[in-house]
């Protein structure tokens, strides 16, 4: 028998409001979620995703559709019965409790003993590097060590699974980046269910095994997170996932997979298709920034588009170009990693041509 | 050196003076209107009751003394002044419990309008002061009107068949409750409503999230967190209530007095102003003492949550 997914949302809909002022924040959707895994829900504020999360925990309720849980229809079990746990967007640590009374409220409301309660918040206060601060209020600590808390205190009834809504944006870049890797280390460590909502695409893409992504109460894709940058299914996963470069062309000849499109700015280039997409006629080729490099326009062997350089942005690890392409309306923009040392090569007003890797375009799935 | 700090110094004390004589009014008006007339009470207590009424100007320990103790008639012993006493316990057990039940009562109350949409609480909050435009005589009397035997509710239930006699409520401690219940509410209502306010509802979901059953939700996270407004609608009801006057005279009839109704009747009928002092005194005093236990209760847990 094959292992039962551990959340499986099944045609689940949330509608708010009445008449016309109704509107389905989750819109007919279905998705699964294995055991053990590291889930994200991606997408814009406002597409669903944190009423999705609040479905699953037990904050709302489906107005159609079924949620299950190892197998169980939970939708319409209450919050408190559900062995799901949150990590707020705002911690919602409770003030008039200590760090380890936080701590212990989901094992104390389980009725568990005392002795019980005291050895797994000790615990729970070494797995998130809390030990020495026990006894504090919550006011009394600093936004990432609240964070933990927030952590310690949902992991601490050992759920099924463990919700996070969107937990790392109130925190600095640096905190940001070292809650991540934390949070990696405590899914591995825990082997529970992770299900995280972010609206912020490089969280997801480096901290998730599978991510889906959604758009006004929809899922629109759901893969690896390779699979969501590489193939993006379609022209919203695409724009919001990196940045992406669109060019509009005409199919010539497919064959093995490989598409000659041809282009009115690039000329005829060479685009993987898809599988199982018959493409045809007028397509949209992506192409990603980081696939192309600029040179001089008049190398005939590499260019494949010539524009001009309008302006140039330096970001540390990388240089990104915007190029205004020869239709006088495209703008293409690519980046290039900066090297040591490296001298400009080009400045804005330059004319420049685009020279694109191998396998670098990808007809889009209409 | 020594110059510059001698200017600044006196440059702080003429500061100082200046705060004093800006202050002036405000003192003047809390001596002359709060302060003064107290005092005027605190001396009437020790002088001795004029034939007519007001005080003849002879120092007497006779009002104190008769706050607790009475003469007998015959032979001047004193005793315990039962009837005093027991006007005492019963003003505080029915202020009591009119705390307990506003407090019931207003604590949904409250609840449901702090959850309303943002919109809609001003008209909730609007609803609730309405009987505040209203004179407390007026809204008294509108009591009566429901509860006598000839009233609303006999009214009806004797029409509909339920009962043959009217059901004596009015002049009853029942009667004092609900008009005291009612004329207080208001005042539970709106502190308990400003601190729910404040309340951060995610923290109800967070106890829902971590297994606690709505009633765990109200005990371990609500109620701890509204507690000042608990406190403060505590104490803004129970103070007046202990003193009221209107409510008990003309719901309680004459037989079911509160401490309001015995200063009265020493200031009136009874033509005994120091005892009528006295008694306003001790009246401060209970209060007095109530609020600092309370409010030192109150207090430490409040330290200790934070």
């Amino acid at each position: 028998m094959a292992e039962l997914n551990a959340v499986e949302i099944r045609q689940v809909s949330k509608i708010f409001g009445f008449g016309e002022f109704a509107f389905a924040a989750v819109d007919n959707t279905s998705v699964s979620i294995r055991q053990n895994e590291f889930f994200t829900l991606l997408g814009p504020s406002g597409c669903g995703k944190t009423t999705l999360l609040r479905l699953i925990a037990g904050f709302e309720y489906p107005t159609s559709g079924e949620i299950l849980l190892n197998g169980e229809d939970i939708a319409a079990m209450p919050p408190f019965k559900r062995p799901i746990n949150t990590v707020f967007q705002s911690y919602a640590l409770f003030p008039h409790m200590t760090v380890a009374e936080n701590i212990g409220f989901g094992l104390m409301m389980l009725g568990k003993p005392k002795r019980e309660i005291n050895e797994r918040v000790d615990a729970m206060l070494k797995l998130v590097r809390m030990e020495a601060l026990a006894g504090r209020r919550t006011s009394q600590i600093s936004g990432g060590q609240q964070q933990r808390v927030a952590l310690a205190r949902a992991l601490a009834p050992q759920p099924k699974v463990l919700l996070l809504d969107e937990p790392l944006s109130a925190l600095d870049y640096k905190l940001r980046k070292d809650m991540q890797i934390e949070l990696k280390r405590l899914q591995a460590e825990t082997g529970i269910t992770f299900i995280f909502v972010t609206h912020d695409q490089e969280e997801a893409l480096t901290m998730s095994d599978r991510i889906a992504v959604m758009s006004s109460g929809k899922i629109l894709q759901v893969g690896n997170p390779r699979e969501i940058y590489d193939a993006p299914a379609d022209r919203f996963v695409a724009d919001f996932i990196g940045e992406t470069n669109f060019l509009k062309g005409r199919i010539g000849s497919v064959a093995n997979g490989i598409a000659d499109v041809d282009t009115p700015v690039a000329g005829r280039i060479s685009a993987t298709v898809p599988q199982d997409f018959h493409a045809e006629g007028e397509v949209t080729v992506v192409l990603r920034p980081e696939h192309a490099t600029l040179c001089p326009p008049d190398r005939a062997d590499a260019s494949q588009m010539t524009g001009t350089l309008e302006n140039v942005v330096y970001f540390g690890t990388d240089t990104h170009y915007h190029v205004r392409l020869s239709d006088g309306e495209t703008l293409f923009t690519l980046r290039e990693q900066n090297k040591p040392l490296q001298v400009a090569r080009f400045a804005a007003g330059d004319r420049v041509g685009i020279a694109l890797e191998a396998n670098a375009a990808r007809v889009l799935r209409n | 050196m020594t110059d510059a700090a001698g200017t600044i110094e006196a440059e702080q004390n003429r500061n100082i003076r200046k705060r004093w004589l800006l202050s002036l009014p405000a003192l003047l008006i809390i001596l002359v209107a709060a302060t003064g007339p107290l005092l005027i009470v605190l001396l009437y207590s020790f002088l001795a009751p004029g034939p007519y009424g007001d005080v003849q100007w002879a120092p007497s320990l006779e009002g104190w003394i008769g706050v607790f103790l009475e003469k007998d008639i015959f032979d001047e012993t004193l005793s315990l002044a039962s009837a005093h006493i027991s006007i005492f316990m019963r003003s505080v057990g029915l202020s009591l419990v009119t705390t307990i039940l506003t407090l019931l009562v207003g604590f949904p109350t409250a609840y449901f309008i702090a959850t309303r949409p943002e919109k809609t609480r001003e008209l909730w909050l609007f609803l609730i002061t309405i009987p505040f435009w209203t004179n407390l005589l007026i809204r008294t009397f509108a009591i009566l009107e429901v509860i006598r035997n000839e009233g609303l509710i006999n009214g009806l239930l004797i029409k509909t068949g339920l009962i043959a006699k009217p059901i004596q409520m009015l002049f009853t401690d029942g009667a004092i409750l609900t008009g005291m219940v009612y004329v207080y509410l208001p005042l539970m209502v709106l502190p308990l409503y400003a601190s729910m306010e404040k309340l951060d509802f995610r923290l109800v979901e967070a106890g829902y999230d971590l297994y606690a059953t709505p009633f765990r939700v109200l005990r371990k996270i609500i109620i701890p967190l509204v507690k000042p407004g608990i406190i403060a609608g505590s104490i803004l009801v129970f103070i007046p209530a202990l003193g009221a006057y209107v409510t008990p005279s003309i719901l309680g009839g004459g037989k079911n007095m509160m401490l309001g109704n015995l200063i009265e009747l020493q200031f009136g009928q009874g033509r005994n102003w120091p005892l009528g002092s006295a008694l306003s005194i001790t009246l401060m005093l209970i209060v007095m003492v109530a609020l600092l236990v309370y409010v030192r209760n109150a207090g430490s847990q409040g330290s200790r949550h934070g």
